[in-house]
């Protein structure tokens, strides 16, 4: 098994496509952290600027709203790790150099395994590359008061890594059960940009924005792994602020959807539960993906 | 693991895809120590049953082994088995150097065998060019390096001549025939039996996924019969002569020459000056193997004959065709040997022969690698 992670690595590392993907992650992870961060700090100001929230004496370094910035850049892009993925085995399908790399391995399963392996460490290596863009553009774009603890940051970061890791894995089983690279970019991207942000919206709608169905889908539980840790920390926060005062919980309710709305993750469940339902989304399509190229047939 | 004989075993495999029957009922086993080519027209099959042999097709029915294994239980079948399909395919933009670095890790060989197998096949120099730039022949010679790398002790070549100059495939039947000196086994596939006849012990011939020949190819030589052509002053006074010395079965060719089977030119000579006949020209004519491999083959499209048996032709397969002797040799389309033909001409030089391939780093220079 060393030998053919070896080997996978030798095939990324010979080969432009590692670096030119990661050139873009981090150029987006970066712009995106810091024009949300920008926003969201007019936003804050202004909202500072009330006479009520003035004469409640809360103070503009109460609530980080900083970490919206952050979970928004990286659920975006995760999109490049997701297509390194993808192209991980259909790229070598379709250059047909799936025929030498079966011709030395002792099994098919052996070899797959080896790239799942060798694309979860690709994928965690991406995942700092998004994290570091990220947090980058958070830091220059935002407000410092608006900027979230170290701890708390390091838990969205860690989030990010593994939802990352997971994306690359599900973009590898997906690349394996189709087989063409193009199509598997083009139905991954189409789902991952347009079909699963708008589908989360329209679901979350109509479920009155409590978690959902939405939230149970792959980019869904994927957003909620970054985006429900944000959510959780900001209520936690105006939880603090609002001790003692009759709040309903309607109230909260609704405010936690908002809170996950604006953190890109609309219906989603709770952390520990996005993580297990996406660990669930990647396996089962690289158990498929490993399924298929078991018997297929290379001409 | 295997019992490390180099033995490859292919019993009854047959494989269709959908509708098309690919391969049916193929059987032949190839010896370590001997050179098998695997003969057939353009969709016979071959190159079907070849990556069923190496596990990349899983076939309908049947099995093939190698060491007495199926290939998914060779362990490091790297190391025991190298293999040039076609349509193996290269990263474009890696180098070939570093093509091999990819599966010399993965067989878990040290990297300067790299060095050692581009040196071997001619690409020394383009070591560090990209694949997609090599043309047809320094592709097909990156090929083989791969296939070289483990130092395999079986080699299955899926028409591995394909686009190598006339020096490649020169070297390629030295090294070939060193490499199963040494007793190691070869596998070669082509469609050109002219191609490979100087290079194969044993030959394998099929056509639409049956075997049609199955033995030694000596077998398959001494099946053709001689004959000799003469242009007598006096054809009748000939064939009369002829007949009284017990030499019958003249007939007479289209052009008034006279065709007299299983007889010698010195016969004939003696004959005709007993008889006072003047004999304007006398040879000897031997059909071509690849006629006898033509007519064994291009029944491909009619109705369907019966399984031959081992080292036995099908029925009507030898002997006098009804078209007469000297008709020319209608070859299938693309069948003719192109610029190329081993017996029409002086063959380039080949290097020495080698005793085991390692000896053979030096053919890379003198003699023309394209390197
Ligand atoms: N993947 C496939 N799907 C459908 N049919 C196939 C496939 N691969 C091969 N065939 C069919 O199987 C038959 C045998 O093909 P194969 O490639 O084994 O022939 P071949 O002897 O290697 O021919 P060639 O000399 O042209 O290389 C052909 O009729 C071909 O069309
Ligand atoms: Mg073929």
């Amino acid at each position: 098994m060393g030998r053919l992670i070896n080997a996978e690595f030798r095939k990324i590392l010979t080969t432009k496509m590692w670096w030119g993907l990661m050139i873009p992650t981090f150029i987006v992870a970066l712009a995106m952290a810091w024009g949300v961060g920008a926003l969201t700090s007019d936003i804050a100001d202004d909202v500072y600027r009330e006479d009520f929230i003035k004469s409640a004496g809360i103070g503009k370094d109460s609530v980080s709203f900083g970490v919206i910035a952050l979970t928004r850049a990286i659920n975006i892009s995760t999109m490049f790790p997701l297509i390194f993925g993808a192209l991980a085995l259909s790229s070598e399908l379709h250059r047909k150099t799936i025929t030498t790399s079966f011709l030395t391995a002792s099994s098919r399963p052996a070899l797959l395994s080896a790239k799942a392996i060798t694309y979860v460490l690709w994928g965690a290596i991406y995942g700092i590359v998004i994290v570091l863009g990220a947090s980058l553009g958070t830091l220059a774009g935002s407000d410092s008061d608006i900027l979230p603890e170290g701890g708390q940051w390091m838990l969205i970061a860690l989030m990010g890594i593994v939802s990352t890791v997971l994306w690359t894995l599900l973009g590898l089983g997906v690349g394996a059960l189709m087989g063409s690279p193009v199509a598997s970019v083009i139905v991954l991207l189409i789902y991952a940009i347009i079909v699963g942000p708008v589908s989360e919206i329209v679901l979350t709608g109509f479920a009155d924005g409590k978690p959902n169905i939405a939230g149970a889908l792959p980019n869904g539980s994927a957003n909620g792994l970054t985006g429900s840790t944000a959510a959780d920390l900001i209520q936690k926060q105006i939880e603090e602020l609002a001790q003692g005062k009759p709040i309903s919980d309607r109230a909260v309710d609704t405010f936690q959807a908002a809170m996950r709305f604006a953190a890109g993750a609309p219906g989603a469940f709770a952390l520990w539960a996005s993580a297990l339902i996406f660990i669930g989304w990647s396996m089962l399509f690289f158990v498929s993906g490993l399924a298929r190229n078991q018997r297929r047939d290379i001409t | 693991m295997h019992d490390g004989s180099g033995r490859i075993v292919v019993q009854n495999l047959t494989k269709h895809f959908g509708q098309v029957g690919a391969v049916q009922n193929l059987s032949f086993h190839v010896e370590p120590g001997s050179v098998t080519g695997f003969l057939g027209p353009n969709g016979a099959g071959k190159t079907t049953t070849l990556r069923m042999l190496l596990g990349l097709v899983t076939p309908t029915a049947g099995w093939a082994t190698i060491n007495g294994q199926p290939f998914n239980h060779l362990g490091n079948p790297g190391r025991v088995v190298g293999a040039v399909l076609e349509a193996q395919g290269f990263h474009p933009t890696r180098s070939a150097r570093n093509h091999l670095r990819v599966y010399a890790a993965a067989m878990g060989i040290p990297d300067q065998r790299c060095d050692e197998v581009l040196h071997l096949v001619g690409l020394g120099e383009a070591a560090h060019r990209k694949a997609g730039g090599f043309s047809l022949g320094m592709k097909q010679r990156l090929a083989l390096a791969t296939a070289l790398l483990g130092d395999p002790q079986v080699l299955v070549l899926d028409e591995p001549a394909n686009g190598l100059d006339p020096e490649g495939i020169a070297w390629l039947r030295t090294f070939l025939r060193s490499f199963a000196g040494g007793g190691r086994t070869v596998l070669i596939s082509s469609h050109l039996l002219a191609e490979v006849e100087q290079t194969i012990d044993q030959v394998v011939i099929i056509s639409r996924g049956q075997t049609m020949y199955y033995g030694m190819l000596d077998d398959l030589r001494k099946s053709q019969q001689s004959r000799v052509i003469a242009q007598p002053s006096d054809p009748n006074k000939l064939v009369g002569a002829l007949q009284e010395a017990g030499l019958s079965g003249a007939t007479p060719t289209q052009d008034g020459k006279i065709a007299i089977p299983g007889v010698t030119v010195q016969q004939v000579g003696d004959v005709a000056a007993k008889a006072g006949v003047a004999l304007y020209g006398v040879q000897e004519e031997r059909a071509d193997l690849e006629e006898l491999f033509f007519r064994l083959t291009s029944g491909q499209y009619a109705a369907p004959q019966n399984p031959p048996q081992f080292g036995q032709l099908p029925p009507g397969a030898h002997g006098t065709p009804p078209g007469g002797y000297a008709a020319p040799v209608q070859l299938p389309q693309g069948a003719q040997p192109g610029g190329w033909n081993p017996q029409s001409g002086p063959v380039p030089q080949a290097p020495p022969p080698p005793q085991g391939y390692d000896q053979h780093q030096g053919y890379q220079g003198g003699q023309g690698g394209n390197a």
